[in-house]
């Protein structure tokens, strides 16, 4: 069919189709010429002078027996002398007749000349005859006679010519309409055709060359799964459409193969996150062989390390079974021959010279199996850990991707091994640091405990002397005694405040957090500090905004502020305010205790948080002490991540602001 | 005459104890272990007992829970002694049945208050 046909059969087709019609038109033109050429070389070269050789004929002979009549009639000499010439031009014209006569014609010049030869035998009688006798008489009426024969036999000769003359002229105006006609017909045949061919030759190239240059262009802008029609069209847009649906298998087989590839390297970057997150050795190894077996495909993969780096076993397989079956030669095998950094794979052409297998190692792996076989060594930092080795039983071997996916596996193994020794060591440090901890605390409060056995004593006894349990003490001896008992307080105190420092100084870590009512907080310690207030007549004053919640220790929340409303109070004058206020900040609680009290020098207050310090004015006013309160509240604040300052003038009156994040 | 009975190693303290509450006119039976606190509780059947926490062998929570266990003295009041301000001491103290509890360094004074206090209510 039609469909079929290919795009160059058809423009040849019409291209030579295009070619004769031209060839026509011009064989028809060039016909039409010759023709009209040769109508007119036979009217030039032959019809037009028979007619003239004719016309001459009728003028020889007219003359001729013109004078020769004259001169029968007249007897004038001179008009036989016309005659004579004319007889001789007869002859000439005669053969002039008969030479341009041709065979059609020969009948009628032939007559022609017979009337002729028979009219110039009766003149040359008649020439002889006496002029202006009988028998010239008689001659001319013969004459005349024979004369007239040959003058019808010339008209109808000349007649017969002038009809030829029509009739050629006529053929030659039919040549030229006939020419004319057929050579609009094979120019306008030549125009249509040119013009079916152009459409058709469109219509057959352009719309199915047109599709598939959309097809290209879809599939550009990420129609991938298009395809150009290749049943349709002139063979050779079938060939395009052939050629461009196999271009774009071609692409679609190496984007399917790049992906794979990137998922593969996706998968692996996951297993080095996971290898990475593991926080013990043996679970980053098995992580490893596991993903490892599962994304590059082997029958056997193990790990075995270098002897002394860690606790686990010497090899570790992805089929522990196999550890004391087929992997047991090569568990034995040192990988010391790897060097940091090194691979080793089954034909690999690239494989550097000097990392060799001894034959240990080659015997172990055939004991395996006979397929291709990966080794990577596996460092961390700058030690060498050990090695992972891949096995397949058979089937192919390592493309230059899977070396690179094991090297990067190997790679991340080495950093989680070695993330995961010093997280083991940094483990064991805390453990060490959590017992040395706990050793401190019981010390801490064997100590205290043993203080306060003897302290008990002192202070009992002091109380039963001062109590005149027994007997009655003279006022020296009781001032004395006072002394001892207030001494014997402060130690107590001192004991306290130790043990409350050294377990909260302990670690932030044992600040059990959760949420805590602060407004009730404050209430307890208020109503806590209200007898010895009122006993130094301190008014107490609260500012305390509700709700109040953070997130915080409550035990330690009530030590703070126990410890700086008793500051406060110890350190205010009779008669003066102390004033606890509370309110919500920016994700903060800000807490602020004022007194008018003594107020701290400014050159001591930088030093008011550390240990035992007490502030010069309040020594000198014998105000009791153990120099830990603030050293204990600052510690505190510290562990819950705030903040605490102090604005204080002497004489004027103290306020610490303490600041504390709400989570 | 109310049986007080005093449990303490510490002889100083448990003199101290004994001298404040025969002042206030309690008998007192005084003892320095676990083992013979349990002994004269049984024999004596002490109206109340001061138990010091930290003693060597019995300490004196077990001897609480043994009080409180027996049903000769289960009815006894018990007042313990204890040096550390540790909450789980005093937790195990009430635990083990306890009545009440005092920290070293005390104040006889507040002591025989608190004894008197119990004994006033337990009459009652």
């Amino acid at each position: 069919m039609r469909r079929d046909r290919s795009v160059g059969r058809l423009l040849t087709r019409a291209f030579g189709l295009l070619v004769a019609l031209i060839v026509l038109s011009g064989a028809a033109e060039t016909t039409a010429l010759i023709m009209q050429r040769r109508v007119v070389d036979e009217l030039s070269s032959h019809v037009q002078p028979l007619e003239l050789a004719n016309a001459e004929m009728h003028s020889v002979l007219a003359d001729a027996q013109r004078s020769l009549r004259g001169y029968l009639l007249t007897g004038d000499g001179q008009l036989l002398d016309t005659y004579h010439v004319a007889r001789s031009s007869y002859a000439v014209t005669g053969r002039k007749l008969r030479d341009l006569a041709q065979d059609r014609e020969a009948g009628r010049v032939s007559r022609q000349l017979q009337e002729a030869d028979a009219w110039w035998v009766l003149a040359e009688r008649q020439r002889e005859a006496p002029p202006r006798s009988e028998a010239a008489a008689g001659y001319v009426t013969e004459g005349k006679r024979l004369f007239q024969q040959f003058a019808a036999e010339n008209r109808a000769f000349d007649a017969d010519l002038a009809g030829r003359v029509a009739d050629l002229q006529e053929r030659s105006a039919r040549l030229s309409v006939v020419t004319t006609v057929v050579v609009v017909v094979l120019t306008l045949l030549a125009a249509v055709t040119a013009a079916l061919a152009a459409v058709h030759v469109a219509g057959r190239i352009t719309r199915p060359l047109a599709r598939v240059v959309s097809v290209i262009d879809r599939r550009r802008s990420g129609e991938l799964d298009l395809r150009a029609d290749a049943g349709e069209g002139p063979i050779e847009i079938q060939a395009v459409a052939q050629a461009v649906n196999e271009m774009a298998e071609r692409g679609d087989r190496i984007r399917r193969a790049e992906q794979d590839v990137a998922r593969l390297r996706a998968a692996v970057r996951q297993l080095g996150y996971r290898i990475r997150a593991h926080l013990k050795v043996e679970d980053a190894i098995h992580e490893a062989v596991r993903g490892l077996a599962e994304i590059i495909g082997a029958d056997h993969v193990l790990v075995r390390m270098a002897p002394g780096q860690t606790d686990v076993p010497p090899l570790v397989s992805l089929h522990d079974e196999h550890v004391g079956g087929v992997l047991k030669e090569l568990a034995d095998c040192d990988v010391g021959w790897l060097g940091l950094g090194d691979v080793w794979a089954t034909d690999d052409p690239s494989a550097e010279a000097d990392v060799q297998p001894p034959e240990a190692e080659r015997h172990a792996w055939a004991a395996v199996g006979d397929g291709p076989v990966l080794t990577v060594a596996v460092g961390g930092g700058d030690e060498r850990l050990g090695a992972l080795t891949l096995i397949r039983d058979g089937g192919p071997g390592w493309t230059a991707v899977d070396v690179r996916l094991v090297e990067s596996i190997a790679a991340d193994l080495g950093r989680g091994v070695h993330h995961a020794r010093l997280y083991e060591r940094e483990q064991h440090l805390v453990a060490r640091l959590q017992e040395l901890d706990t050793a401190k605390n019981d010390f801490m409060s064997t100590v205290s405990h043993e203080l306060r056995t003897p302290l008990t004593s002192i202070a009992g006894y002091v109380e039963l002397l001062l109590d005149a349990e027994a007997g009655e003490l003279e006022p020296p001896q009781q001032r004395m005694l006072q002394v001892i008992g207030r001494n014997t307080r402060r130690l107590r105190e001192l004991i306290e405040d130790m043990l409350i420092l050294s377990k909260i100084e302990s670690g932030a870590f044992r600040t059990t957090r959760a949420p805590v009512d602060l407004v009730a907080v404050a209430e307890q310690v208020l109503a806590a500090i209200a007898p010895a207030a009122a006993k130094a007549t301190v008014e107490l004053r609260t500012e305390v905004e509700r709700p109040l919640e953070l997130s915080a220790d409550a035990e330690q929340l009530d030590r703070v502020l126990m410890n700086l409303l008793s500051n406060a109070v110890k350190f205010t004058p009779a008669g003066g305010t102390v004033t606890l206020a509370a309110r919500r900040g920016d994700d903060e609680v800000v807490l602020v205790v004022a007194d008018t009290g003594i107020g701290i020098p400014a050159a001591e207050q930088q030093s008011l948080f550390g240990r035992f310090f007490r502030a010069s004015n309040a020594i000198r006013q014998a105000i009791p002490g153990t120099g830990l309160g603030l050293a204990i509240v600052r510690t505190i604040v510290e562990n819950h991540g705030g903040r605490i300052e102090v604005a204080s003038a002497v004489g004027e009156g103290t306020t610490v602001t303490i600041r504390l994040p709400v989570q | 005459m109310t049986v007080v009975l005093v449990a303490d190693d510490d002889a100083d303290i448990r003199d101290l104890v004994a001298f404040k509450l025969e002042q206030a006119g309690l008998e007192v039976v005084a003892v320095e272990d676990g083992q013979a606190a349990l002994e004269q509780a049984r024999a004596h059947r002490p109206a109340l007992a001061v138990l010091d926490v930290s003693m060597p062998g019995l300490s004196g929570i077990d001897v609480c829970r043994m009080l409180r266990a027996d049903p000769v003295t289960a009815g006894m009041l018990i007042i313990m002694l204890t040096a550390r301000v540790q909450e789980q001491d005093v937790e195990g103290g009430f635990s083990a049945g306890a009545d009440d509890y005092v920290t070293k360094p005390f104040s006889p004074r507040e002591l025989v208050s608190r004894i008197q206090a119990l004994l006033s209510r337990a009459r009652a």
